[in-house]
């Protein structure tokens, strides 16, 4: 514990801070519309300029999509994190909370009622994805203390439950089953400065588990032992679910529901960082929002003008890594 | 002479009917015929005898005499029974017909992507109606208990006037079905020649919002955006209902900007979404939202769809007399 702490984290955050710089201007610089670097450069510089079509594409389509990625992946792999510890279980993700079959419930509302994207479907998403948040929340609490088995297995109920609704929600409403499979699918497609904005609001909940990365090293001995170390288990417990509820719903009402990245990305930065809280966590966010970012390029730029899913892409870029990785880890 | 006069002049007579009626008939058999687009060929119309008609996958469907018992399995294919007057005929429909008026009290056999196969044997058919894709796999397990399926899968306009010919031959009623073809065909031509000497117009219908999605090649709304003078952007993503690029839209900044109704989008938003106000259809004024039941279901209606879609396309055209 004591040789983690003082192990320096900075050269793996500088690196993976360097690794999302590049992947935010790879992903700024290609597109489906050919802008040329030149172009792009130009329309850095200028700004937003009104009128100007190809600036347009820049500023309002290419730039805001590009952010709410990065941001979703960020969130997710974060989330993702500190799930996986809390549970100690490696098959963990941020939807086993039932956190996005709760906010997915909310969106199929939202369709199936024919209610407008932005904002009411975006707050009905949310409104679902907390409200699951809470009823397992209730479900997990006895005698003032969160049993996390409890809560796992209420999570993972809660959200077979919510997928049934949104099934049978599907059959009746069968003129838009293909925009509730769509949601479901995940996508960045016309997402704008309003889902931006609505991202953004995660920020904080980001930053906020890295004043707990000392608690969180602790807890991966086992709740018995953190609170013989003075961890104040119950109250980490409390603001560290929280936050992975908040991470993970306001993800999936911007996006949808993306796999992958929130259940690899931790492994991948465990097994180059090692387990300690204080770089796992900051590196997790960057190469989160890396390669979400890298993910919807190809996602928009492959087979353009058409699109692939995010998320098949996510898996496609993710699996070979992560097994490449897992293999190497053994070795070494 | 006179007798031998009039003998040829009866004869004269009788043999000019008999052209007339051969011309007549010939002429009736190949206005059948140029219907014949990608949704299957019609046959020679008999009154007696075996029906064999050709449906939207290329298949042969052969009845000994005129479906009296009718299961549709899409909204489209009951419009298209009732409108040739085989609305009686009809023992079972989809919980989404919802037009005409009369249909929406049907007897159901459940949701369109997953018809119950005994559900259906159970209304005793002779002719079931059933949609492309998913349904074209239940045709074998269909015919095994008996009942001959007709698929209408119609990729073009002309298409779906085919399939309402064949269903009206299958059902006994050539002639309401030929005049509702007539009226299909009447709009088709109105339409054509409003558009005759207009430049074509680039044109994007928006399918869906989040992702964005359009209508590719291959669709009927294709071919009715090019019927109604337009171009169709989303041609250039493939066929069906293909996803497209914002920036790609934002390259080609189409003039006109549709919505299917289906998509939930309305006009007002869609100017409000980020960027869309440098759009010049947007700047212009020429967004509109079309209502999906005449441009997305493949029944007679579309020829209102097609009236519709050149107002928007070419409103000077189509104001014009």
């Amino acid at each position: 514990m004591t040789r983690l702490a003082r192990t320096s984290v900075w050269p793996g955050i500088a690196l993976s801070a360097g690794v999302f710089v590049a992947c935010l201007l790879v992903s700024l610089a290609f597109g489906p519309a050919s802008l040329s670097l030149g172009e792009v450069w130009h329309f850095v510089t200028t700004g937003p300029v009104q009128g100007d079509l190809p600036n347009a594409i820049f500023w309002q389509i290419r730039l805001p999509r590009v952010l709410v990625a990065c941001l979703v992946g960020a969130e997710l792999a974060v989330a993702g994190v500190i799930l996986q510890d809390l549970f100690l279980n490696p098959l963990t993700d941020p939807y086993v909370t039932g956190v996005s079959s709760g906010a997915a419930l909310g969106a199929t509302i939202g369709i199936v009622l024919h209610l407008s994207n932005l904002p009411w479907m975006t707050v009905l998403a949310l409104v679902g994805g907390f409200a699951t948040l809470g009823i397992v929340w209730m479900a997990a609490r006895r005698r003032g203390r969160i049993d996390i088995f409890v809560l796992l297995l209420a999570g993972v109920t809660i959200s077979y439950l919510a997928s049934a609704v949104v099934t049978v929600l599907m059959i009746r409403a069968n003129q838009d089953m293909y925009a509730i499979v769509y949601w479901l699918m995940g996508s960045f497609s016309g997402r704008g400065w309003p889902d931006v904005e609505i991202a953004l609001v995660a920020v904080p909940f980001m930053i906020a588990p890295l004043f707990f990365a000392r608690e969180m090293d602790i807890l991966l001995q086992g709740e018995k032992r953190a609170l013989e170390l003075g961890v104040e288990v119950e109250r980490t417990k409390r603001v560290l679910l929280v936050t992975a509820g908040v991470l993970t719903a306001i993800a999936v009402s911007v996006s949808g529901i993306i796999g992958f990245v929130g259940l690899v990305v931790p492994h991948i930065v465990r097994l180059l960082v090692g387990p300690g809280h204080r770089s796992l966590l900051p590196v997790s966010l960057l190469l989160g929002a890396s390669m979400m970012g890298i993910a919807d390029l190809l996602s928009r730029t492959v087979i353009a003008p058409n699109e692939i899913p995010v998320g098949v892409v996510t898996t496609f870029v993710g699996a070979p890594l992560f097994v490449y990785l897992l293999r190497r880890g053994r070795k070494g | 002479m006179s007798t031998n006069r009039t003998r040829h002049g009866l004869a004269a007579a009788t043999i000019l009917t008999a052209l007339i009626l051969t011309v007549a008939g010939a002429l009736v058999l190949a206005g059948c015929g140029s219907d014949a687009g990608a949704g299957g060929e019609a046959s020679p119309a008999a009154s007696a005898g075996p029906i064999t008609v050709t449906d939207g996958t290329g298949t042969t469907v052969t009845m000994d005499q005129p479906a009296a018992r009718i299961v549709s399995l899409a909204p489209a294919n009951t419009e298209i029974a009732y409108a040739v007057g085989a609305g009686d005929k009809m023992v079972a429909g989809t919980s989404y017909d919802d037009y005409p008026e009369e249909a929406t009290s049907l007897p159901k056999i459940g949701d369109f992507a997953n018809p119950n196969v005994e559900k259906i044997a159970s209304f005793e058919p002779d002719l079931v109606l059933a949609a492309g894709g998913i349904q074209d796999k239940l045709r074998s397990k269909l015919e095994k208990l008996g009942m001959k399926v007709y698929v209408v899968d119609p990729k073009t306009y002309d298409g779906v006037m085919t399939d309402i010919t064949n269903l009206g031959q299958l059902t006994g009623s050539t002639e309401q079905a030929q005049q509702v073809a007539d009226t299909m065909q009447k709009a088709k031509d109105d339409v054509q020649a409003q558009v005759a000497s207009a430049a074509k117009v680039a044109t994007f219908l928006e399918i869906y919002s989040k992702p964005l999605m359009t209508a590719g090649s291959e669709t009927f709304i294709d071919d009715m955006i090019t019927l109604a003078g337009g171009t169709n952007l989303g041609a250039t993503a493939g066929p069906g209902f293909p996803t497209f690029s914002t920036e790609v839209l934002f390259e080609n900044d189409p003039p006109v900007y549709i919505a299917d109704s289906g998509s939930m989008s309305k006009p007002g938003d869609i100017s409000k979404r980020a960027g869309f106000a440098d759009l010049t259809a947007v700047n212009e004024g020429h967004v509109y939202v079309i209502d999906d039941n005449l441009i997305a279901r493949p029944g007679p209606r579309l020829a209102q769809g097609l009236r519709e879609l050149v107002k928007m396309i070419h409103p000077e055209a189509a104001a014009a007399p």
